[in-house]
């Protein structure tokens, strides 16, 4: 027996053969022992696997045992997370009161610089500095600062014969 | 926690609010100011009132040539910011102007004007054309 007729065997057991073809193969195993023997080993060797193959089965239905899942997760989950506050005071506390003092901060520092003077704008350095402007071009001012008095003695031109 | 910590930020910015009017007005008071004349002499026993210990002690400090100093006339006088007040000193026309924040501008008619700070401890000299004389400004409590 060749490989071409043992494969004959194995798609006449399986079923696959034209019913014209089958009945040749049926025939050929009656008139042929070792046909006969290998036709029965090969539906041997088919109930074997069949009644081997492990049967597993969950007890639950698919979406039960996913969905019990799910809860379990769910009751995990932080009990915030899952309710929101959802009240006016919690309102007022997350919204109101940032609001409030944003607008605050905003009015104080308007408030603060339109009513900051100009010379406070122009420099700190310039607050005590003392500037002399003479009328006459031809004129001319001295000026003298005591620092340890606080004196500034400004001194037009005109009368300069009279300091030392 | 959260409650209170936005309470703090509330009184926080209702502080500086508060701090920021407070500013505001402060910087809108008035100043109130003396201007003296006054004659430099090295004759003691010149006509006049002395001036003040501190003011003599002030103008003895300075590179000036006498060594008394006399009180002519004193004006005392209460300036807003931005009000001017004009004297007659010494035969000179003076203009004295509050420009805010205890700064001063001194114009003296003719000849030029000053602009300088004023605080409590400071004085401001200058010579009018009178000879001999000059004014004197500061600010008095």
């Amino acid at each position: 027996m060749n490989e071409e007729q043992q494969l004959k065997l194995q798609a006449f057991l399986d079923g696959e053969l034209p019913e014209r073809e089958a009945r040749e193969i049926l025939a050929w195993t009656q008139r042929d022992g070792a046909a006969a023997a290998l036709l029965a080993e090969l539906k041997n060797t088919r109930q074997a696997l069949v009644k081997s193959e492990p049967h597993l089965s969950v007890p639950e239905s698919r979406d039960f045992f996913w969905s019990k899942i799910e809860r379990e997760i769910q009751r995990l989950e932080p009990e915030t997370a899952r309710t929101p506050d959802a009240s006016l005071f919690a309102g007022l506390r997350r919204w109101f009161f940032p609001a409030v003092a944003l607008g605050a901060l905003v009015i104080a520092g308007l408030i603060a610089y339109l009513n900051t003077p100009k010379t406070v704008v122009d420099g700190v350095a310039d607050a005590d500095t003392t500037t002399v402007e003479t009328t006459l071009a031809s004129a001319d001012a001295t000026t003298y600062r005591d620092a340890g008095e606080g004196t500034t003695l400004v001194w037009f031109s005109d009368d300069t014969t009279a300091i030392n | 926690m959260k409650f209170l910590t936005m309470t703090r930020l509330v009184c926080a910015a209702l502080f500086f609010l508060l701090f920021a009017v407070v500013t505001a007005h402060a910087g809108d008071g008035t100043m109130k100011l003396e201007a003296q004349l006054v004659v430099g002499s090295n004759d003691p026993q010149t006509k006049g009132k002395p001036v003040s210990p501190q003011i003599e002690r002030k103008l003895k400090r300075l590179p000036l040539k006498w060594g008394s100093y006399f009180v002519v006339s004193s004006q005392q006088f209460s300036l807003a910011q931005d009000e001017s007040k004009a004297l007659v000193l010494g035969g000179s026309d003076l203009v004295v102007k509050y420009i805010g924040r205890e700064r001063v501008e001194l114009t003296l008619v003719n000849r030029g004007k000053i602009s300088q700070s004023l605080h409590q401890d400071q004085t401001l000299v200058t010579n009018v054309k009178d000879e001999n004389s000059f004014i004197v400004l500061r600010q008095v409590n």
